[in-house]
């Protein structure tokens, strides 16, 4: 049964990270450019929009991820027998 | 692997231990309302973005440059209040769907269902029906199978990176995208969710498929705090179908004791999560009504009414009446009515321009001769209109205010920004002290419903 808990595992991890990662993007860049943060941080990296939302989104999700990984773990999802 | 788990998986990869499910295919006036919810969702889904509206591609959500085109109408970051309330009606609209009519949603318009159902198709016609798919899975590597097996991998793979293309097209115009996809010079970004999506699509429809409604989906969780006995939901009649067992058509079951389920097992067959509706609602259970199909047919063959499994509530399946309105859905609906009329009024309300005024900090105020004294601010002015227009700024709020602009109309070009420096001059006598409120507006020339305000401050020398 260990790729049925993997599987759930990643399921309950992977997926609402995700899932608040997109939540999240979507709030932060409508009220912020990413064009403003690169001049105000790293003014002399050349990076497009694309590539603030494409990094920020992933930000959010790493963030996530590690939320849930750990609510995963503490709530003994990595010992519990699916079934 | 745990000791003595000693089964043969039919399945390699990460996604399951379980044996792949492969629904059978079943007809009915249910499965045609699905078809049909496919073909419309995902027409539409590959459809819109091709459709141009003035000139420009009608749904753009345009990243790069932060405004987005839906038809007529074009929001910029400062609407923000509309995705929330977006958002808000999503969610309300779930939950209002949900207490009426279960879970539809699951079963005719989830994304997920919508592109398993798509891959299935596929699948259906390069490997067959369900009994020979089986019968696929346990055969040894053959021409046959490897021609199949291959199709249908092929198939998959460009209909996903298709759906990838489609779903970059609503970021980035599409008729431009599929110039450069042709011409390979896609950009790192472009290429990056194109590949996404097309991954999410395949891995999710090919090969997760119920295992996403089972294991990832929080609404199949959470639903069940918004069913009440008078929802919607798909049941077996149990008192109707037990007990059940294998009979000859032609005796008279009821009089043997029998009840009208002939366990044929087609409804566990057809499902496409595998689980057997017969011992009750369980969260995996979609909604999709193919046992409803399945069953329907097996009972107009045994010349039985239809309806063993069917939609209905909990409160008919004790016979009890079930009610649709309801304190739950009229406070749903009143609420969603509100907010969608909300929306559209001030969507047709809403004025195609917005303006910030800011005061020049170095100096307060300056002297422009014994009569009058002077403030410089700074006008930051967004056409958000779909033509370019001129604007004129008065000022109002001291006696003989008047403001100057270089020049005095001032020309914006459809969706940019534009910066003025406005000088506000005023009588000195009327001027003395500090902070009057002052307000501008800001008027099309030619429109003047046109028009937006915006107050500051206006300093003066100090009361002799
Ligand atoms: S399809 Fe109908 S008759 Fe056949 S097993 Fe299911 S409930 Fe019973
Ligand atoms: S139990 Fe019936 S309605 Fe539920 S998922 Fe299975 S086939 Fe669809």
């Amino acid at each position: 049964m260990t790729k049925e808990r993997l599987l759930q595992c990643l399921g309950s991890t992977l997926w609402p990270s995700f899932l608040a990662a997109a939540v999240a993007s979507v709030v932060f860049f409508a009220a912020i450019d990413p064009e403003t943060l690169r001049v105000q941080t790293f003014p002399g990296l050349e990076l497009s929009r694309m590539a603030g939302y494409t990094i920020g989104f992933f930000m959010f999700w790493a963030v996530g991820l590690f939320a849930s990984g750990l609510t995963y773990v503490l709530s003994g999802g990595g010992n519990r027998r699916h079934e | 692997m745990s000791k003595g788990d000693d089964k043969v998986d039919l399945d390699v990869g990460m996604y399951a231990a379980r044996e792949k499910i492969h629904p059978r295919e079943v007809d009915g006036t249910f499965q045609r309302l699905r078809h049909l919810a496919v073909i419309v969702l995902l027409g539409i889904y590959y459809g819109l973005p091709w459709i141009t509206w003035d000139g420009r591609q009608a749904v753009l959500f345009d990243l790069p440059a932060r405004q987005f085109h839906i038809f007529a109408l074009t929001f910029w970051p400062q609407d923000f209040v509309y995705l929330a309330v977006l958002l808000i009606i999503a969610a309300l609209s779930l939950f209002f769907f949900t207490a009426l009519a279960g879970r539809m949603w699951c079963g005719y318009a989830c994304p997920q269902t919508v592109w398993t159902e798509l891959f299935m198709w596929i699948e259906r016609w390069t490997e067959g029906k369900r009994q020979q798919r089986l019968k696929l899975d346990k055969a040894p590597w053959s021409i046959n199978k490897l021609l199949r097996r291959g199709s249908k991998h092929v198939l998959w793979v460009v209909l996903a990176l298709y759906t990838g293309f489609t779903f970059v097209g609503y970021f980035t115009p599409i008729r431009e995208l599929s110039v450069s996809v042709a011409s390979f010079g896609l950009g790192p970004w472009e290429t990056f969710w194109l590949l996404f999506y097309a991954f999410a699509t395949w891995g999710n429809a090919g090969f997760l498929r119920e295992q996403v409604c089972i294991y990832m989906c929080p609404y199949a969780r959470f639903q069940s705090a918004m069913f009440d006995p008078n929802s919607l939901i798909i049941s077996y009649d149990e008192k109707r179908g037990e007990p059940r067992g294998g009979r000859s058509r032609n005796i008279d079951h009821r009089a043997q004791g029998w009840g009208d389920c002939i366990d044929c097992n087609l409804c566990v067959q057809a499902c496409p999560t595998g689980i057997d509706i017969r011992k009750g609602l369980q969260y995996e259970c979609i909604a999709c009504a193919a046992c409803i199909d399945a069953c329907n047919g097996v009972m107009d063959k045994m010349n039985y009414p239809r309806g063993l499994i069917r939609y209905t509530t909990d409160n008919a399946m004790e016979d009890k009446p079930s009610r649709i309105l309801r304190p739950r859905i009229l406070v749903y609906g009143v609420l969603l009515l509100a907010l969608m009329s909300g929306t559209v009024y001030s969507l047709t309300q809403r004025t195609p321009l917005a303006m910030e005024v800011l005061a020049d900090r170095n100096v307060l105020y300056r002297d422009v001769d014994f009569e009058t004294v002077e403030n410089v601010y700074t006008v930051r002015i967004l056409n958000k209109d779909r033509e370019a227009r001129d604007y004129v700024l008065t000022v109002d709020g001291l006696p003989d205010a008047e403001v100057v602009t270089r020049p005095e109309h001032i020309r914006v070009d459809a969706g940019r920004t534009s910066q003025v420096t406005a000088s506000v001059r005023v009588p000195r006598d009327e001027a003395r002290g500090t902070g009057h409120t002052i307000e501008f507006r800001l008027t099309a020339t030619d429109e003047a419903d046109i028009a937006r305000t915006s107050t500051a401050r206006f300093h003066g020398p100090r009361e002799e």
